[in-house]
């Protein structure tokens, strides 16, 4: 009787334990190419063009990601004690020390969409599902109805110009079975990038899948055939399953056509990257062995994601990522800290001290995660000199501000790097219960977006500049 | 068709009539005054109180219709029709209309309220499903035999309602497009051969070597004299004998060994070998294992490889070696030597030897077909141009007819045998390639990942159309099997017999060991037993909670105090207390205790699953899923609920000792487990479970910013506390009670099982008091009780509950207000059975819900206004 569907504990371990196996070989992370990042000479071309989407004035790539963490942040230990430039870091921010010169913390920025209001609970499944559509979602547990969310829509003004238009990743290895929060469809919770109000992008929690998709399967050196493999035999079946979804549209009502509509866009899709294999060439062929699974290590874990995501800005090979570390109301224990009891469960800590330092530690976890990741964007030089992380718009936050409370008011967030300029760091901004939508204007404007003039709840820009 | 919904649903019919000839008797036409006449009256009596005469508890206002059409406000009605139903309005104490009364109020609802038509009920809207992961992967291995994991390759489907085959919420997202184009390719170059003749190839499982019995040590499995050293626990030396593991064989590091098999040759000539080995080990964190060993590979006596191993953890290795052999017997052997001295033997490291791959002779003559060829290539390519078209014709016929679950139109099979024809025309190509090549696009195409559903022409007197048998045998089938269906329904849908003979087919479907996968699917979702492989439960806060221990306690308050010193700021004396607490720690950490291994949670999900499937194949009664005096164990699982003698691994089932609180899914490991916390139980969790998935009364969400209360004691008070005072709190704040007395009483009950579902009569060292009284007013002392009390006194709630979840599941869709009169129809039948589960499964199958369709004209209106099928209160 046993579910032969069903991945067992000992298959995700294994996984795992060959993960670890990559990872020692590969020194404890990807480890970066020793610069002349891989770039094309597309971006070095462009170093003499004019103003150009997604590319920073001196013509390098400028990437645009967007991380989320799970169940807010204990508010007093998050916030520092004052604003504006070089501000003392909280204790939950201190490990941002060594990258501080390109982190701006954002306060006063409020998701008002995520509030129960009408819909009362569930404030898990706006938390995330809110985070970057910015409307107010279907309260069903089937009838999916979200909003296309900031880094679609970004993607689909700059896709064109890498082989993905987007890259979504997750720390999500394992989904519970069962009703997801409060009457709202676990679609809401797991996803937060959205590309349409119906169709969400689910986010890849397979570490080798990630990486086989970006560069190609199999080993290094047989990855760019593989791929190219890969795109012919995509090719070849593309008209016979266009024309079949045709044929069934011209049956269907229009809730099926809708359907079959998703399909109709995917199939776009793939023909899209055919056309821009065709165009770009071979794809990057990084040096690392493919990662083989799960890691064990939560910590090992969210830096493989990261490294993949920094692989695949490196690459050039997407300028817009989403990465969600863990979905909102995630339970996990993180006993590589000692904490034994789940993040969400903690979260509810009631004024509980003990509690309060247990969540606060693992604020400070991702947080660390978080600056590593940073770090490494910032050790990289890019195309035109300038460090990786100079050339990216990286927001970090979370959909709940305090988990105890589900408030969506003064939401945890950070905003890193330069933007190719446009962005300071080293300061600590405060507003007043603005729509962090207001923010995604900011960023549209930074990769040459600035005919958005509003999404989702926006009411102006921030003006971060 | 004259065939459909026969004796069972005429009968049903019967029933309601009664209750329907009064309100239509006594009710005028328009809604508001059938409303005054006949419904009206009713609550008046019992629910004005609070919902009319000006009274507008939780929002709730039974009076204030002005209109006809506001009268017909489908979302209160069935909150009226959810609450009333399992007896929570009105509140145990307050006057409850009688039977007749009760009755005549819920037909006033469907009839009116909801304007339905019993005699034509609405079968709902279905969206195009798409086939989900697991629907997916058994389908795919049905078609072409090979086994794709779809729960690594894919995105995860979203659920609704809990299940994973909802159609609305199964998105085809970019990615998963991807992945299907991706998958097609995969499974079809796995499956099916592109050249008729290849070299013979033999594959020898790991587990066909055995050892040799000279090689084997005589102390094979006992543990070495054991070196004399510092540490806690003293590290054994075992010589663990070579182990099967699925169709390979580890061989450990530590023991010598020489296990071997013969192969073989039918003919002279050359042949290649090829081994296929894997270093694995038990992951251990932060402790390493520094054995090695040698393994020599030997063939016909002579070493062709021979290394040395350290810890490899699961890295692959592959050998080929070549040989000329003659026509006879070659022995084939591993040789293991542990290469000393001893270290401690942390990991477990194993060589697992997977197989031995024995290809050839390589001279063409002996060449054979393929594996699977005569699968999917039946007869011998034909010579000529046209007849080859013709065998092509046929063989894509056949598999999109099966891949696509109806038959497949001309011209699509005209595109097929181009495409086929056109490939196998490239040079260096095949025939066969060309084949494969038309297969993949089918198995890419939208009409195999979409499950398409067209109506049978509407006939005289329908108001909605029958889906056509072919629809009708893919529902069967990925409801009962969760894969497509088999030749025996597509036969009789091609011959329009599926409907005639659908008791048969039911009956038939349900026998067959692919309705495992109804029992995995169904109970893994609807009691949550799939998490049971992947919950994080951590038992060493668990075994503190049942053995306080003031050590431990010091411990934790130190590690706490001295981690919120940073590193460079830390004493000596912090320094030196950090490693004593660590020290105290560890030594309890160390003792032997409960721990939720993969063998516990396989054995737990077993049981759940073997439970229903008895029950189900068995037709008894549904509610000894909730009482009974038996349930299914192995060893492992006896053992940690403390049941003696059931030995091995085998699971079995297992009469209880009289008294036993074991037997029904509440008392079973999974359900206990999954409902915890990772370091304690969740009383709530656990009665919203029993709400949810027992009682069909699932309590609306907490109102937002009010977060559960039983941990909210201050950090000196917590472990003076027990769970139930705390929880306690909630009755004492009118917002909480409202659902906590609900659902706080049945988790309470069952404290006497700690997270991992193990017993226990105490926890931080106090006893544990599980009596508690259900909303409705019964009483109960303990777990027993409870069971008792859910399976006589509210055994009507769970037939509701559990036709709902079968329905939904069935479906692919949430219940609506058009099918409460179904519900009610299949519950009644249900009862008068004594709760037989076949009586359930036919009646749904024979549902409208099932078998037909909205017309399309009547989808685009969408005039429905969705109702949630949640339980609101």
């Amino acid at each position: 009787m046993t579910n032969p569907n069903q991945r067992t504990r000992a298959q995700i371990q294994s996984e795992a334990m060959s993960r670890r196996n990559f990872l020692k070989g590969a020194g404890a992370c990807i480890a970066i190419p020793a610069f002349t990042s891989l770039l094309g000479s597309r971006a070095l071309a462009a170093l003499t063009a004019g103003p150009e989407l997604a590319t920073t004035a001196t013509g390098a790539p400028l990437r645009t990601a967007f991380c989320f963490v799970p169940n807010g942040a204990i508010p007093a230990q998050w916030w520092p004690a004052a604003a504006g430039e070089g501000f003392a870091l909280s204790p939950t921010l201190a490990p941002l020390q060594a990258v501080r010169k390109s982190v701006q913390v954002m306060g006063g920025l409020a998701q008002r969409n995520a509030i129960g209001g009408v819909d009362g609970g569930g404030d898990h499944a706006r938390g995330n599902g809110v985070f970057l559509t910015s409307v107010r979602l279907n309260k069903s547990a089937t009838d999916i109805r979200a909003g296309i969310s900031i880094d679609q829509v970004m993607a689909n003004r700059v896709g064109h110009l890498t082989r993905f238009s987007s890259l979504e990743l997750c720390c999500d290895a394992t989904r519970k079975s069962a009703d997801c929060d409060s009457g709202y469809s676990c679609a809401y919770q797991y996803n937060l990038s959205w590309q349409s109000p119906s169709t969400p992008m689910p986010p890849e929690p397979n570490p080798r899948l990630a990486f086989e998709r970006l560069f190609g399967e199999g080993l290094h050196g047989q990855r760019q055939q593989n791929s190219e493999r890969r795109m012919m035999e995509r090719k070849s079946i593309l008209d016979f399953v266009m024309s079949d979804a045709r044929t069934m549209q011209a049956r269907m009502s229009s809730r099926d056509r809708d359907k079959l509509d998703q399909y109709l866009t995917g199939i776009r899709d793939v023909e899209k990257r055919i056309l821009k294999a065709e165009r770009f060439g071979p794809n990057s062929d990084p040096t690392r062995p493919t990662p083989v699974g799960v890691p064990q290590s939560e910590a090992e874990y969210v830096e493989l994601m990261y490294d993949i995501m920094l692989l695949a800005f490196q690459t050039d090979s997407t300028r817009v990522a989403t990465f969600v570390l863990g979905h909102d109301g995630d339970n996990r224990s993180f006993s590589e800290i000692g904490i034994t009891e789940g993040h969400h469960d903690l979260s509810h800590h009631q004024g509980n001290p003990e509690r309060m330092a247990k969540v606060a530690a693992i604020d400070k976890w991702y947080v660390e995660q978080f600056s590593r990741f940073l770090s490494k964007m910032d050790s990289i030089r890019d195309a035109d000199g300038n460090t990786m992380l100079h050339n990216s718009q990286i927001v970090y936050g979370s959909g709940n501000a305090d988990g105890n409370r589900h408030t969506h008011e003064d939401l945890p967030i950070l905003m890193a790097g330069g933007a190719g300029g446009a962005l300071k760091g080293d300061r600590y901004r405060k507003f007043s219960e603005t729509p962090m939508s207001n923010l995604f204007l900011d960023m549209a404007d930074n990769i040459g977006m600035r005919d958005l003039q509003h999404f989702g709840d926006s009411t102006g820009r921030l003006g971060l500049a | 068709m004259p065939h459909r919904r026969p004796r069972l649903a005429a009968l049903l019919t019967a029933l309601a009539c009664a209750a329907a000839a009064r309100v239509q008797a006594q009710a005028p036409d328009g809604s508001l005054a059938s409303f005054e006449k006949v419904a009206q009256p009713i609550l008046e009596d019992y629910c004005y109180n609070c919902h009319g005469d000006g009274n507008r508890k939780d929002g709730v206002d039974l009076d204030a219709f002005t209109s006809d059409s506001s009268v017909r406000n489908r979302a209160l009605w069935m909150r009226v029709v959810r609450n009333v139903r399992v007896g929570i309005m009105p509140p145990a104490g307050e006057p409850r209309p009688d039977a007749e009364e009760e009755k005549t109020l819920m037909t006033w609802i469907k009839l009116r309220a909801f304007s339905l038509d019993p005699e034509h009920p609405d079968p709902g809207r279905v969206t195009l499903r798409r086939l989900n992961r697991i629907e997916y992967r058994n389908t795919v291995r049905d078609l072409t035999g090979v086994d794709f994991d779809t729960l690594k390759e894919f995105p995860a489907d979203d659920t609704g309602q809990g299940f994973d085959d909802i159609a609305d919420v199964l998105t085809v997202s970019p990615i998963l497009l991807e992945r299907y184009l991706d998958a097609a390719q995969t499974v079809i170059a796995e499956a099916v051969p592109t050249e008729s003749r290849v070299e013979a190839a033999e594959v020898i499982a790991g587990r066909s070597f055995a050892p040799v019995a000279a090689a084997l040590p005589a102390a094979a499995a006992a543990p070495a004299a054991a070196p004399a050293g510092p540490g806690p626990k003293a590290p054994v030396f075992a010589r663990p004998a070579p182990m099967p593991s699925g169709r390979s064989l580890d061989l450990s590091y530590y023991t010598p060994v020489t296990v071997a098999t013969d192969f073989r040759a039918d003919h002279a000539g050359r042949y290649e070998v090829d081994v296929k080995l894997m270093a694995v080990e038990k992951y251990v964190d932060d402790q390493f294992d520094l054995n090695r060993c040698r393994l020599t590979f030997i063939i016909d006596g002579k070493a062709a490889v021979s290394q040395e191993f350290v810890r490899e953890s699961d890295k692959d290795f592959d050998f080929t070696f070549t040989r000329d052999w003659a026509k006879g017997a070659h022995a084939l052997a591993f040789r293991v030597d542990p290469l000393g001295p001893d270290k401690p033997q942390l990991r477990n490291l194993r060589l697992r030897v997977e197989n031995v791959t024995v290809k050839g002779p390589d001279a063409r003559e002996y060449w054979v077909p393929p594996a699977n060829y005569a699968r999917f290539f039946p007869r011998k390519v034909p010579y000529f141009g046209f007849e080859r078209r013709r065998y092509a014709a046929e063989l894509l016929d056949s598999f999109a007819t099966r891949a696509y679950r109806r038959p497949v139109d001309t011209q699509t099979l005209g595109r097929l045998v181009d495409m086929a024809t056109a490939t196998s025309a490239q040079p260096g190509s095949t025939f066969e390639a060309g084949i494969a090549q038309a297969m993949v696009a089918v198995l890419a195409s939208p009409r195999f990942v979409f499950r398409e559903e067209p109506p049978e022409p509407l006939e005289a007197g329908q108001v909605y159309p029958m889906i056509d048998e072919y629809a009708l045998a893919t529902r069967l089938s990925y409801f009962l099997w969760s894969t497509m269906p088999d030749d025996e329904l597509m036969a009789l849908a091609s011959r329009h017999e599926l409907r005639r003979n659908l008791q048969a087919q039911v009956t038939r479907m349900l026998a067959d060991p692919k309705s495992a996968q109804f029992v995995d699917n169904f109970t893994g979702q609807w009691l949550e037993a799939r998490d049971i492989g992947t919950v994080q439960i951590n038992p060493f806060a668990i075994y503190l909670r049942e053995h306080p221990s003031e050590t431990a306690e010091k411990a934790l308050e130190t590690f706490q105090r001295v981690n919120e010193i940073p590193e460079a700021q830390r004493t000596a004396r912090d320094k030196a207390d950090f490693r004593s607490a660590r020290k105290a720690f560890f030594a309890l950490y160390r003792l032997p205790k409960a721990q939720l291994t993969d063998p516990l949670r396989d054995a737990m999900r077993e049981e759940t699953e073997m439970d229903f499937n008895y029950v189900v194949r068995s037709d008894r009664s549904l509610l000894e899923l909730i009482d009974c005096n038996y349930t299914f164990l192995n060893e492992v699982l006896a053992r940690h609920y403390g049941i003696p003698g059931v030995t091995g691994k085998q699971m079995r089932r297992v009469i209880l000792p009289p008294g036993s609180p074991r037997g029904g899914i509440l008392t079973q490991g999974t359900t206990l487990t999954v409902t915890s916390n990772p370091t304690r139980t969740s009383p709530v969790k656990r009665g919203v479970f029993i709400l949810d998935a027992i009682l069909g009364a699932k309590p609306p969400p907490p109102p937002p910013n009010l977060p559960p209360l039983e941990d909210a004691a201050p950090p000196g008070k917590l472990r003076l506390m027990t769970l139930r005072e705390n929880l306690k709190l909630h009755a004492k704040n009118p917002s909480c009670a409202a659902c906590h007395l609900r659902m706080d009483p049945l988790g309470l009950a069952l404290e006497n099982f700690n997270a991992m579902g193990a017993w226990r009569d105490t926890e931080y060292n106090r006893p544990i008091d599980t009596a508690g009284r259900l909303i409705t007013g019964e009483k109960f002392a303990n777990i027993q009780e409870l069971k008792h009390l859910l399976a006589t006194k509210r055994h009507r709630d769970f037939y509701y509950c559990f036709t709902e979840k079968l329905m939904t599941y069935a479906l692919g869709r949430t219940l609506d207000y058009y099918d409460v009169d179904t519900v009610d129809r299949l519950v009644g039948a249900l009862e008068a059975s004594g709760g037989r589960p076949s009586v359930l499964l036919r009646g749904i199958v024979e549902s409208a819900a099932f078998q037909e369709r909205r017309p399309p004209p009547r989808e685009e209106m969408a005039s429905d206004v969705a109702v949630p099928a949640t339980a609101e209160n």
